[in-house]
């Protein structure tokens, strides 16, 4: 029971994030003439997978204490070399989609060297590596265009039968054995892999921990024998494969690649936003990727809102912006109430 | 119990999920000529028409805006409030709603998809960028929904589009140079828009394909304005400074900063033809007696009264061309007239273009304006 209760303490900002997605999604769904079936569930798993998969990779470097501002740029460029690469024969397919997931990785990795050889601050390193990045995406794509297989993008943007039906397997997908989980749709499915195969694996490793270790204090971690420089790197590494996923699957959605600088920190802005309401502090050591991905729902189930209901297209933003300011002062309220405040840190 | 009510539950949204795909494919390809071609103006010889079956009014129309932020598509969206309200097409709508999704392609392509989900009859969007919407045309089609994009339109020949002939722009602002100066030769400014642009590349080719035409033999200077008032201001200066005198000047936008660099410069007036802002056509207004002999045409935010309309028709199953052009809204010297085609008591920024009269598209500043109003307070 106490250990429970040190859990939930420990873990408020994600509980609020969920209770607040619960809350707008229930809302939406209550209203939506097809609320609650299958055709709005993967519509709205398509819209929220890029700018979940960014905040995932946005929140590794920040549990270091770091900040990524790449994130969004990685995406992009990721997203363009897929529109070139993802096409073709099966086996092209697949070596495209690995190519580009060692793109992410290796744009990540980048980062952590420049941070940690080059001994320069986040913040400003993954900005010039950023503009970098944006600059090859510009190079690959100077213009919207380029292709992905289209029954690729069909069957990875849909449910699990239509997976299934697009590549005749499992009787078209209409298995009786199927039926109870053929309407789930694939990029949900794919995230729940992502976080059980990759992030849960690494959160529990030695490297995972250290992680931690150095956002809540650095000079201590050190003092323990945490390698500090592994760490870091491991951390923006993660982070690109986890932001070359989100442009990968972008590239599925929208069938080409498009180097669009506005968006790419559009994505930035809103994957710091949601760490900071997924509960992971901007100081580092406390949070995680499930918080994030809540973060990053909260802020895509508040625009599906604005579809349902009717709100002055022009004060849009501004009520967006106001929720989440709300939602945000919430998850910092605790702080008032500390007594001590080393308690924070517990 | 639970579970056989469930397995039936979604044997019937299969059965109606199948039916719905059997029902609709999108609209056929027929011949033309289209319904009301003085408006809805096939864009070449060779565009192809399309007809949806004919479906009952009243419908549900919405508008999915991508970036807001700037004047004009801030206009836009008053624009289209102001005209699902005018009579004659007001009884035809039953519901209108509008979204901005900022310049996220994902956002946008959601909330298109949103709203096909959620039955609507037609949406109307200026889409963020010209490629990615295979998914959601190809789910509006199976859904039997009108998806009109506008403005800045698609790299697809799927589904019907509106806008207006930026080359055309350009070659008319080059006629009318050439009328007004009467000569073929001489220096010409050319201040362009926003650079990588099809909108900027199509009037620029436009513009030159007369100007460098035999026998016309013009030394063109060339800068880049951005489409926006400060900027252009700026770079004209920074251009009279160099070149000294200049015989006619075309500007892709931002036209008012342009005449005020020349005011500042003392350059004196010469023809000019430019976009459709207000406080450029007051300008033309006041000094076309100095020499300032002006031209101005305009993208319209009113590219979205005629997109609305055209779904309309196209849902009540007329033949529709599958790219429309839009005619040009355009006023010069001889023809402005104070609060008609621009209105000296209204802001500089406000774009005066919204005049189609083969459209029976006649949106008045001053409802546009006071819609702006309302929404402010």
């Amino acid at each position: 029971m106490n250990e429970l209760r040190i859990r939930l303490g420990q873990n408020l900002g994600l509980l609020l994030a969920v209770l607040l997605f619960l809350t707008f999604y229930l809302v939406y769904n209550s209203l939506h003439p097809r609320g609650f079936s299958a055709t709005v569930l993967v519509q709205n798993a398509n819209e929220s997978f890029v700018i979940v998969a960014v905040a995932m990779a946005q929140t590794v470097p920040v549990l270091t204490g770091g900040l990524d501002l790449s994130v969004g740029a990685i995406m992009t460029l990721v997203n363009c070399v897929a529109s070139v690469v993802v096409n073709g024969s099966p086996l092209q397919m697949l070596g495209g989609i690995v190519l580009c997931l060692a793109v992410g990785t290796l744009a990540g990795l980048v980062n952590g060297l420049v941070v940690v050889v080059g001994r320069l601050q986040p913040i400003i390193a993954t900005l010039a590596t950023g503009a970098i990045y944006i600059g090859l995406a510009l190079f690959i794509r100077p213009s919207p265009g380029g292709n992905v297989d289209d029954d690729l993008s069909w069957a990875l943007t849909n449910d699990l039968g239509e997976l299934f039906a697009t590549y005749g397997l499992f009787e078209d997908g209409e298995a009786p054995w199927l039926a109870p989980i053929a309407w789930l749709p694939v990029p949900l499915l794919v995230m729940v892999a992502v976080v059980l195969l990759v992030w849960l694996p690494f959160r529990n490793s030695v490297t995972g921990r250290g992680v931690y270790a150095i956002g809540s204090a650095e000079g201590a971690a050190y003092m323990s024998g945490v390698r500090i420089a592994r760490c870091k790197i491991a951390a923006y590494t993660l982070g690109g494969f986890f932001a070359g996923l989100g442009g990968l699957y972008l590239a599925l959605q929208t069938s080409s690649g498009n180097a669009d600088v506005p968006q790419a920190a559009q994505y930035t802005l809103n994957s710091i936003a949601a760490v900071v309401i997924g509960g992971t502090s901007l100081m580092g050591g406390t949070g995680g990727v499930v918080g994030s991905i809540f973060g990053a729902l909260v802020i895509r189930a508040i625009a599906f809102n604005f579809r349902i209901f009717e709100i002055e297209p022009i004060m849009q933003p501004l009520f967006e912006g106001l929720v989440l300011l709300a939602a945000v002062s919430i998850g910092a309220a605790r702080v008032f109430r500390v007594k001590n405040r080393l308690e924070l840190l517990g | 119990m639970l579970r056989r009510t469930l397995l039936a539950t979604a044997a019937v949204l299969g059965l109606a999920l199948s039916a719905e795909t059997a029902l609709a494919d999108g609209p056929q390809v027929v011949a033309g000529p289209g319904y009301n071609p003085e408006c809805f103006a096939p864009w070449s010889a060779d565009t192809k028409y399309f007809q949806w079956p004919a479906k009952e009014g009243p419908y549900r129309i919405a508008l999915v805006n991508g970036f807001v932020g700037n004047t004009w598509r801030i206009q836009m969206i008053q624009t289209a409030k102001v005209y699902v309200e005018t009579p004659g097409i007001k009884e035809k709508i039953k519901e209108f709603k509008v979204v901005s999704t900022g310049t996220d392609a994902a956002a946008q392509l959601g909330a298109i998809e949103d709203f096909i989900n959620q039955g609507f009859d037609a949406i109307v969007t200026i889409a963020v960028s010209p490629e990615g919407f295979d998914r959601v045309i190809r789910l509006a089609d199976r859904n039997g929904v009108v998806l009109v994009p506008f403005d800045n339109i698609l790299d697809t020949d799927k589904v019907m589009m509106v806008n207006s002939d930026q080359f055309e722009m350009g070659v008319r602002s080059a006629n009318f140079l050439l009328k007004e100066m009467g000569k073929t030769e001489g220096k010409i400014l050319e201040v362009r828009g926003v650079p990588g642009n099809s909108v900027d590349r199509d009037r620029h080719l436009g513009f030159r394909s007369v100007m460098e035409a035999p026998p016309n033999k013009f030394e063109i200077v060339e800068i880049v304005g951005m489409w926006d008032t400060g900027t252009s201001q700026k770079v004209t200066a920074d251009a009279l400074a160099v070149h000294g005198r200049f015989d006619g000047i075309f500007t892709q936008g931002g036209s008012d900063g342009t005449v005020r660099a020349l005011m500042d410069a003392g350059h004196p007036f010469v023809p000019m033809a430019g976009e459709g802002e207000n406080g450029f056509r007051k300008q033309i207004a006041a000094h076309s007696g100095d020499g300032l002999k002006g031209y101005s045409y305009g993208q319209s935010p009113g590219l979205v009264a005629i997109s609305i309309k055209a779904a309309i028709a196209a849902l009540e199953g007329n033949v529709m061309p599958q790219l429309i052009s839009v005619p040009i809204p355009e006023a010069d010297y001889t023809t402005l007239k104070d609060g008609e085609n621009f209105w000296s008591n209204l802001t500089d920024n406000f774009f005066t273009a919204n005049e189609f009269p083969p459209c029976e598209v006649d949106i008045k500043a001053v409802d546009i304006m006071a819609k702006t109003a309302d929404d402010v307070q």
